[in-house]
This record gives C-alpha cells, structure tokens and sequence, in this order.
C-alpha cells in the first residue's frame, strides 16, 4: 500500500502511519489477519478526502477570523473582521506601505496648494471594476457624497468634515479630482485611503441595505466569490488588478470564534496565519517545523485612566505618586509574559509623532510615599493614607471581556496597597463600563479605569485630549490644558511632516507631565504563520499581508 | 374536541403576547445599544448620534415596540442593526446547520437511551449497569467546551482523522456529493460532544421508568403466570416509554435554540452562536426574531406533547 510507505512532506499520511503501527502492536495475533484490511479501508476513505485537500490548498490563503463579519461596505463598516475582508476588495486613492508611509493606490499622485486648503488627485487610467466597468472620479465624488449624506449611517462622515462645515469634492475631468477646505486640516491626507465603491452599482439605492453591501465588488486585488455565513467568505483573484496579478487564487476568511479551535486549526494546516497568539503558546508553536511565530507592535497603548473631577486625583501630586508606585516591567513580565514595553506617552513609539528623547517616571514607591505626603496626606496605623479624615480608597473600572485588564488591575492593586493607597476593583460588562465611562454625566461616577486606546496612524489626538471632548467624548477623564487645546488644533492646520512632529512633540509631553493617565505598556502582537506562505511583509502593525498580491502559497 | 383546541390556541396566543412584550423590555433593560458596541476614539459623537437616530434608538421605549410589533404583523421580522439584513434571513441562514446538529444529536441519545437504558435496567446492580451509570454521569460532568477542545486535540490534531471545526469545507462546490460528505464528517466531534453530554439524563430516566414497570403488580401478576423475563421487560418498556414522549416535547424549542457551547467550539454556524453575538452586540432585531422564534415553538411544543399525550395514552384522552 503506498500511502504506508510515508511520505514525509504529507503529514496526513505521516499521521496515518503512526496510526497503523500502534493498532498492529495492540491487536493480538490471531485477529492480525483483519486488521490491516479494515485500517487500509478506513485509511482510503479518510485519506481520500486529505489527500486532495492538500492539492486543493495550493495558491489558497486561509486566513481566520474571529467573529462574523457585519457588512463589506468600506463605508459601513465597524468591525475588525469586516474591514479586514473588505481591504482586499477594496482599493482608495492612496494606501500605507510597510513602513506606515502614504503611497499612491488608485490616484497616481497628488499636489496640495492654496496653503493646504486644496488637495488635488490625479486618478489612474487603467483601473476597471471587478465587473469589467472603468473606475472614474464619479465613483471618488459618489463615494466622499455617500459618506458626507446624513442618512448614511456612518460613523466617519466627521472624518470629512472641517468646522462643522462639509470638505468640498469636485470631479473637473473623468481622471481628477479636487478636494477643498474651509482652512488646512492635516489628518485628511491619511483619511483619503477611504476605500472607493462604484457609483455604477449604488447610484439612487439605500446604501444602508443595498444587497451590494453582501456581493461588494470593488476594484482590489481579489473579487468576492461567496459568503456563507458564519462558515467563511471566499475572494478569488481579480487578474486585471491595477497593482499587478495576485499570485494566489483564492483567500479564504475562515470563521472559528475559539482562540484555542483556532489555534489546533493552525497546527493542523487548516489555516495559514494567525494573529494574537496568547504568549503561552510561543514555545509549542515555535517547536512545530510547519510554522514561524513572529512579534511586532500594534497602534495600541494600555493605560489607567484618572478622572480628574475626582478629589483625590485632581491633584496631580496623588497621580504622580501612584505612577512612581507601580513597577510596569514586571507588570509585563506577569500580565504580557514580557511581549511589550512600558509606555510614558499617548502614542505609539511607530509613529514619527512619537516624542524622544522622554523622562520617564519610574518605579520608585519610596518617592510615591514622599509625594503623597507632600500632597498632605498622612499615613495612619491601619497602613493607609488620609487626607482630612478621608482615606485614600478608590474604586478602579474593569471590563470583563478583556484578559489583561483583570489581571492589570490585580496587580497595581499590590503596588498601591504598598504605599498605602487603597484600590478596589469593579468589573463590568463592557457595555456596562461604556456607560459609565461615556455616559454624559458630568462629574463621572468613576474614579479610574483601565483600558487600551487602538490609534490611528495620524497623531492627530483632537478626540481624547481636547478639552471640548468632554463630557461628551473621549476625553472621559476630564483632562483640560489651554496649552495643549492650543497644540492640538494647531497641528490639524499645518501639513508639513516636520512642522507636525515639533507640535506633537510638545503636545505629548505636555501630557505626559500632567499625568492624566497612568500609562502602562504598549503591548507586542503575536502571530504564527504557516512556512509555505512566500511573500509576505515584513512583520509590522499592519500585519503580513500589506502587499497580498505578491504573497504565494505554494 | 374542538374546544379545548380553541382553549390552547388562546392560552398559547396570551404567553407569545406576554412573552414578546417583557422580552422586549428586558433587553432594551441592559445598558449599552446596537451603536454602542463599535464606538473607538475615531469617531465623533456628533456620527454616532445621527446613527443612532437613523436607527430609531433614540425614539421612547413604547414607541420602538409598537413600530416592531406593527412590521411583524405584516410579516416584516425587521432588519439586523449589525448586518443589515432581513431577521428571517439571518434567521433562515443558521435554522439548517442548527436541526442537523441538535436533530442528529437527539436521534443519537435516543437510540442510545433505548439501549442503554434496557440493558442498565436488565441488569440493575451488575457491573454492566454501574458502568453505564459511571460514563454517561462522566459524560454529563465534563463540561462540553473542554471536552470539545480535547477531541479537536487528539481525533483531529494529533490522529488527523476528522476535520477541527467547521460545518464543510469550504474549497468544494455547494450542494455536490462531496460537499454533503463533508458535512457528515464536519458534524461527527460535535455530535459526538453533544451525545455524550445528553446521554446521563435521559439513560437514568429510562432506566428507572423500566424499573418501576418491572416492579408493578400487573407485571408481578405475568411472572407469577410463568411469563419469560423478556416478554415481560417488553411491556415494562412500552409503558416505561410513554414519560420519553413528553421529556421529547419539551426538548422541541431547545432543538432550535443550539447549543452555543458546541456551535462555539466547533465553529458551527448555527442559532445558539447566532443568539449569544446578536446579545453581546446588542442587535434587538435578531435577539427578538429568536425570542419570538423560541416562544412560538414552547408553546407548539407543549401542544405536540399534549395532543401526543392524547395520542399515546387512552387515559387523558378519556378523562377530557
């Protein structure tokens, strides 16, 4: 029987091998005769289907995704799994690298003038729908006018809009297109990536429910073939791609909601990649020959929030204090099992924004006791600090879903406990925690809470830090400084890289002195990948597949 | 014969009403809303507001039930606030992986009732029936997850016999011989969790309905004649089987629901993974398709079970 013979490239076969010796060594010998006949038979049909679902994979990307995906319209979008489909269905005018820089997708460049108040873009003439329709500036005005349209509901029409006051779109020829403000708004530039859908299709339908936003056809490097639900979504390639043929046939998004379903998925070669590998399952994946575990920094950053409005912590001795009790890079050896390093700023050290050199505040309980006392705050027998009869006890917000935020919580709750703070935990449901954290209340019924801030790869922090975003906002601590509005709303006006950089520098340090979070970690990304996969990225924020057209899968 | 029908018919009518009304309630009860679920710092307030108000979440509590209920009159189950599909359809989508699932897994623990529960009750204090008992309360003490998770890791990762989840591969054509095939082998792990998961409950019931038979006079009465032990155990069962009818009834609305448990682990696309996401993200339209979809099958699954009882049993049917 050849399929005993072992061959050692099909693991199937392999496995089937090892099979057939421990049941020849188990049974006794006077049912020897049978044995190998009924193994051979199951080993046929069960073979019969492997063996063919190794031919069938080659030039197939199986990639997973956690959750269902909502809708596969750019515009509509939400969720991670959507967007990630849709990246590749989709095509904007301009697209990020591997180094997070702005290259030129279905516009072939484009000219800023007027003092940053017009941005004009020169469209590709080669572009056609996976339909077989040419791509236009109809399609760029139809969908910046879709997006701009209350009735669409979307949550990035202010993403386009300057001074409450809609940015203007306006096609003077098939192949241009020409975008006007009211004044300069930078983080614009990075926003025109929004991916372009056919005005041919959607022309004088609901956007909201069109059945477009389950079929989408777009103008990226794979078509949709098919969607079952709950069971995966199925691309093909679009050979007149405008980047170049893909080099696979077919990427499969793959729905399995169980990390760890996921992750025998990946050890079995049903799937070829997958991301947030948990770091106890780095030794055992790195062991398998079939697979490569590589790490990288996301856009992301933890932290605990202080509310401000809160007695104690408005003083920003008591937040200073409670920074310096808190030794982060055991937190991460505990909480990330060291895949992270500790953060003392709100952004990502990817980012060209991203201040240097900084002083850190660094572990030091001995200094955290001596700023609370500073701050007139006496520590009485029972071990705890007092301010005017009232103790230093604070209550600190945690959403259950997450697995860090728990544990994160548990341990600063030690570090406080030994200079003498007392810190109570509350986990909530997230929706629970949004409530509370977002509501508009003003002053917030919290005192602090921990979360991550995934961030955009604009430094623009108009969102979280401007006073205006508060107490409707993000700005849910309350954190209010004329200084940094002033930087904040300046570096929007100005499109110069550099000019940028010296006004976040400042911005950022700025907060970073004022304490209104305890910053913790950004946290490093894990993901094991198939080794048949050829032409990947290089491992970066915005995974291994930035250039999906030249990955193959032999 | 005709009135009590009328009677259930009415009764029936009254708990759907009750049922969808505090439902509904109950979930627009806990904080958060569709719109909330997706909120990031990228996004302003003034968006999610208007998306909120284009949904018609900012409109009064009565107001939102009464437009629901004035669409499923006319037939319209509203439309998904993730997906944006019709409620019937993302309801249709998942009904068929869910039946083959929960139907395969029913008709399993039943067969195996049947027979475990004869030969337990046959041999009532032997080892055989020790045995029984000792692996099917296994069965029910391991929690479904884990043991899912450790049949993925040995029979299908380590063995490589069966596919990890999943309901059929999806490189093969729709609706070919292939394709069913791959189904079959896709739903042998999870049915195979679910069976023994379901077994312990009913076996035990059976058993003990087979003894209390055995133990009555009218069976006393027949061996006492010199009647076989087998022909006598034939009777017992027949009768022992008359309270499985009833257990069966009530099983009808959980058929439908899935197990969220099994469909999770598995990767099976059906109405129990449906429910839990559509709770978590808070889409009122599907949670309340399948609130309505459950209620009007608990009620049709008590009549079933009623009108079987009628059926089955020449006692209730007299004495109405």
């Amino acid at each position: 029987m050849a399929l005993l013979g072992g061959d050692d490239s099909n693991r199937g076969n392999g496995a089937l091998y090892e099979l057939y010796l421990s049941f020849t060594m188990d049974v006794p010998i006077k049912k020897r005769r049978w044995s190998p006949i009924v193994i051979g038979l199951v080993a046929m049909v069960v073979s019969g289907c492997m063996s063919r679902s190794s031919q069938h994979t080659q030039h197939v990307l199986r990639l997973r995704l956690a959750g269902e995906p909502s809708v596969l319209n750019p515009l509509l979008i939400t969720d991670t799994g959507s967007s990630a489909v849709a990246s590749q269905v989709f095509s904007g005018l301009v697209r990020f690298n591997e180094q997070f820089q702005l290259v030129p997708d279905l516009a072939t460049h484009w000219v800023i003038s007027d003092g940053g108040k017009r941005l004009t873009f020169y469209l590709r003439r080669d572009v056609k729908w996976h339909d077989g329709h040419p791509f236009t500036s109809r399609d760029v005005i139809f969908t910046f006018q879709t997006l701009l349209n209350p009735r669409t509901n979307t949550v990035r029409r202010s993403d386009y809009m300057v001074k409450g006051q809609p940015i203007q779109f306006a096609a003077p020829d098939p192949y241009t297109v020409v975008v006007t403000l009211s004044q300069p708004f930078a983080p614009l530039l990075y926003r025109m990536g929004m991916e372009i859908i056919p005005a041919h299709l959607l022309e004088g339908k609901d956007i909201n429910t069109d059945p477009f936003n389950r079929h989408p056809i777009g103008t990226g490097p794979f078509q949709f073939d098919s969607w079952q639900p709950n069971q995966f979504v199925k691309l093909k390639a679009y050979a007149h791609y405008h980047g170049g043929k893909p080099r696979l046939k077919t990427v499969l998004f793959r729905i399995i909601p169980e990390y760890n379903v996921a992750k025998s998925a990946l050890i079995k070669g049903d799937i070829d990649l997958l991301e947030g590998v948990s770091p106890l399952d780095v030794p055992a994946l790195s062991r398998r020959p079939t697979l490569r575990v590589v790490t990288y920094d996301e856009w992301l950053y933890s932290y605990m929030g202080f509310n401000l409005k809160n007695p104690h912590l408005s003083n920003p001795l008591v937040r200073r204090a409670m920074v310096h009790a808190v030794d982060r890079d055991l937190l991460i050896k505990a909480v990330l099992f060291g895949y992270g390093r500790v953060a003392h700023v709100p952004i990502s050290p990817l980012s060209w924004a991203y201040p240097k050199p900084i002083t850190p505040l660094s572990y030091d309980p001995k200094k955290a006791i001596s700023l609370l006392e500073q701050a007139g705050y006496v520590r009485r027998k029972d071990g705890w600090f007092y301010h005017q009869n009232r103790r230093l006890a604070l209550t600190v917000l945690v959403s259950k879903g997450g697995k860090a935020g728990p544990k994160n919580a548990e341990i600063i709750q030690r570090y406080f406990k030994m200079v003498g703070i007392q810190l109570t935990i509350q986990q909530l449901e997230w929706q629970a925690f949004l409530k509370v954290v977002t509501g508009p209340s003003d002053p917030k019924p919290f005192d602090l809470c921990l979360l991550s801030w995934s961030l955009s790869p604009d430094p623009d922090a108009y969102s979280i830090w401007h006073s205006s975003q508060y107490p409707k906002g993000f700005n849910f601590v309350g954190y209010h400084n004329p200084q940094v509005d002033q930087l904040i709303e300046a570096g929007r006006l100005v499109n110069d890289q550099a000019s940028r950089q010296r006004i976040y520098h400042q911005a950022f340090r700025l907060i970073a002195q004022d304490t209104p979070y305890l910053f913790l970690y950004y946290p490093r990304t894990i993901t094991a990948v198939n080794r048949r996969l050829t032409g990947l990225s290089h491992p970066g924020p915005a995974g291994l597949l930035v250039t999906i057209e030249t990955v193959g899968a032999p | 014969m005709m009135r009590p029908l009328f009677n259930r018919l009415l009764s029936g009518m009254g708990a759907i009403l009750v049922t969808i009304v505090v439902s509904f309630f109950l979930i627009h009860l806990a904080p958060g809303d569709p719109v909330t679920t997706f909120i990031d710092p990228g996004m302003s307030v003034a968006d999610i507001d208007r998306v909120r108000q284009n949904l018609g979440l900012d409109r009064p509590l009565y107001e939102q039930l009464w437009r629901w209920t004035a669409h499923v009159l006319q037939g319209n189950w509203g439309i998904s606030a993730t997906t944006h599909q019709p409620v019937t359809t993302v309801l249709t989508d998942r009904l068929i992986p869910t039946l083959i699932l929960t139907v395969s897994t029913l008709g399993c623990i039943l067969v195996l009732t049947l027979i475990l529960g004869v030969i337990s009750a046959y041999a009532a204090g032997s080892w055989v029936d020790r045995g029984i008992a000792m692996m099917t309360t296994l069965g029910l003490a391991i929690p479904s997850f884990w043991l899912g998770i450790l049949l993925i890791g040995w029979v299908s990762v380590r063995w490589n016999l069966l596919p990890a989840s999943g309901y059929a591969d999806p490189l093969l054509p729709v609706g070919s011989w292939e394709w069913t095939a791959s189904i079959a082998q896709h739903l042998a792990l999870p049915l195979l969790t679910g069976t023994l998961g379901g077994l312990a409950m009913l076996t035990r019931y059976y058993r003990h309905g087979i003894r209390k038979e055995m133990g009555s006079l009218y069976l006393l009465a027949a061996q006492a004649r010199g009647l076989p032990r087998h022909r006598v155990l034939a009777h017992a069962l027949k009768n022992a089987s008359l309270p499985l009818v009833t257990l069966l009834g009530m099983e009808l609305p959980g058929l439908l629901a899935g197990s969220y448990m099994i469909e999770s682990v598995f990767a099976w696309p059906g109405l129990g993974q449906l429910g839990v996401t559509a709770a978590f993200s808070r889409d009122y339209p599907v949670l309340m398709g399948i609130l309505m979809l459950s209620t009007l099958l608990i009620v049709l699954g008590n009549g079933v079970s009623d009108v079987l009882g009628r059926w089955v049993d020449p006692r209730v049917r007299r004495s109405s």
